[in-house]
């Protein structure tokens, strides 16, 4: 049976919410609430579609025996409480360095939560890598996967904050 | 000796985490963005250790173990994983090319340094290097008993100094008291149960943060079994039951390295006062003759010509103090200062008793040594007459 298709959506809820629970527990001491969910096919709005503040997105991949990869929403003040806390350093601190920073920070983070994410996946057999992360800023853009991916968006209440884990497996294909 | 430790991570903001960690640490942080880049930096500086991710761009992280692994400098440089890369089949990939130790991301920097802790001896920064702490400098003293009676007697028999001391009736609340705020001194009683002061010993030694923390075995005297095992274990000192405070202050202070002599000399005016305690027990009269000749020294080096020496304060005369303050006055005569005696009618009586102390004058208070001294030279010698 195809990998994509063998892995339920509450096991993929379930590693979602263990690895971001973990991360920001652990890296921020803040213990962020599941919320809901969203979509179980291509047609699921992109969550940075429907707010306009902007925003800050960690992206990290997995690839091997599944593939896929994980967009984790932060609205900007967010990502910078987020950036400062793990970073030790003041928001005065912060608008010195630049974004730059951010964007590492939250790709960092991005990575851990994804990292937790496919150690689930790894241990339950499907072993994969992780890629190097990327950021996408802005405000207002949505993401749209391609029409035979499968996506699960899970929202996360922490602090006053939203965080949202937007994941896109790819559809097993026989190739 | 300053170790090296080399982080070796694209995440600058790992990086700076490492460095946060370390920081209160004596230790040196290089730093390296990929696998190239930390082969380079691993050859130049042989750091003690090296902190490895796995997921980096131009070489990973794997890559990179398995080329120090096969240089022959650099495959004894310890290596410790930080890496998202948890899964079972990989972890033990890797491990098999030869780690140290793994450690998962997301981490905590406590556990971190803990990690390296077993590798290198991390030491910590001392806050002022260059300036001894001082017995009237605040302290933070954990005292690990399960008894209330005895916490709030080493609290009321401490209470004169400016120590803080705080109690912890389990091993599990001491080391949370140790974690959250490393005392400056650990005083564990060996009566908790089920040898748990022992444990909790060796925990205590292995924590970085607390592995050079003075730890002091209270027990009661009789125990000498007890007694004997704490010293084998390492305790750095043994203190009995009952109690005695003054003897527990001696070696807290000299445990934690604390220059005690404002206790027994201070710099007054134009003058230096030597002061000898109520009780000059042996420790005591030590600490005084310890200080003895280098105050001395600095008093002259300060520009100050005399010395009071008051003893007003002493209950009774004995061998011990004889000898001390001759030694003292002839450490006068031999820097060329006038001194002055200051006594009480018991102790100016007892002099009369012994040949050696016969001649002795005194001053009848420190005011009136103070403005007296040195002002003729026959009061120059008014100690001795």
């Amino acid at each position: 049976m195809p990998a994509t298709a063998e892995i339920s959506e509450t096991l993929i809820r379930e590693y979602i919410n263990r690895a971001v629970t973990d991360v920001f527990k652990t890296m921020l001491g803040r213990e962020p609430s599941f919320s809901a969910q969203a979509g179980l096919a291509g047609d699921a709005p992109s969550p940075t579609s429907e707010s306009a503040r902007p925003q800050v997105v960690g992206t990290v991949g997995f690839i091997g025996d599944i593939n896929g990869l994980i967009y984790l929403h932060l609205d900007v003040g967010f990502a910078r409480l987020c950036t400062c806390h793990l970073l030790g350093m003041s928001e005065a601190e912060l608008d010195e360095a630049g974004d730059e920073v951010i964007n590492d920070a939250i790709g960092e983070l991005t990575n851990m939560t994804v990292g937790g994410f496919k150690n689930g996946l790894c241990d339950a057999g499907y072993p994969c890598k992780l890629t190097i992360p990327s950021i996408l800023r802005g405000s207002n853009f949505s993401i749209e996967p391609i029409s035979d991916a499968i996506r699960h968006i899970y929202y996360f209440d922490c602090a006053e904050h939203r965080v949202v884990a937007d994941i896109l497996m790819k559809a097993d294909d026989s190739a | 000796m300053r170790y090296k430790v080399l982080t070796v991570d694209d995440s600058k903001t790992v990086r700076i985490i490492v460095k946060k960690a370390f920081k209160s640490f004596d230790c040196e942080i290089l730093e390296a963005g990929n696998g190239v880049e930390g082969l380079a930096v691993a050859a130049k500086e042989m750091p003690d250790l090296i902190l490895l991710d796995v997921t980096m761009p131009v070489m990973d992280g794997v890559e990179m173990l398995t080329k120090l692994k096969s240089d022959s400098a650099l495959k004894g440089i310890p290596v410790i994983m930080l890496t998202a890369e948890g899964g079972r089949d990989n972890v033990l990939k890797i491990a098999k090319i030869g780690v140290r130790d793994y450690l998962v991301k997301p981490f905590k920097e406590e556990v971190l340094v803990e990690k390296c802790g077993r590798v290198i001896d991390l030491k910590p920064l001392s806050d002022a290097p260059s300036k001894t702490k001082s017995i009237f400098d605040p302290a933070d003293i954990l005292v690990v008993e399960d008894k209330p009676a005895i916490v709030q007697q080493i609290q009321d028999g401490l209470k004169h100094t400016p120590w803080k001391v705080r109690g912890a009736s389990t091993q599990g609340e001491a080391i949370d008291a140790c974690s959250k705020s490393p005392p400056d001194v650990v005083v564990v009683s060996l009566s908790l149960p089920e040898e748990s002061a022992f444990t909790l010993f060796r925990l205590i030694r292995t924590n970085v943060k607390t592995k050079y923390t003075p730890v002091f075995a209270l027990v009661v005297k009789t125990e000498t079994t007890q007694q004997q095992q704490a010293q084998t274990l390492g305790f750095t000192s043994i203190i009995t039951k009952p109690i005695d405070a003054g003897e527990l202050e001696s070696k807290i202070a000299k445990a934690m390295n604390l220059d005690t002599s404002q206790r027994y000399y201070a710099m007054e005016q134009d003058c230096l006062v030597m002061r000898l305690p109520e009780n000059c027990s042996p420790a005591v009269l030590a600490e005084v003759a310890n200080y003895l000749k280098p105050k001395f020294t600095e008093a002259v080096d300060a520009g100050f010509s005399k010395i009071v020496i008051d003893i007003h304060q002493i209950r009774s005369l004995h061998m011990g103090v004889i000898k001390l303050l001759m030694q003292a006055m002839q450490t006068c005569r031999d820097l060329a200062l006038n001194f002055g005696l200051v006594g009480n009618p018991h102790i100016i009586s007892e002099c009369k008793g012994f040949e050696d102390t016969r001649s002795w004058t005194f001053y009848e208070s420190i005011e009136e040594a103070k403005s007296s001294v040195g002002k003729s030279s026959s009061a120059q010698l008014a100690g001795v007459s």
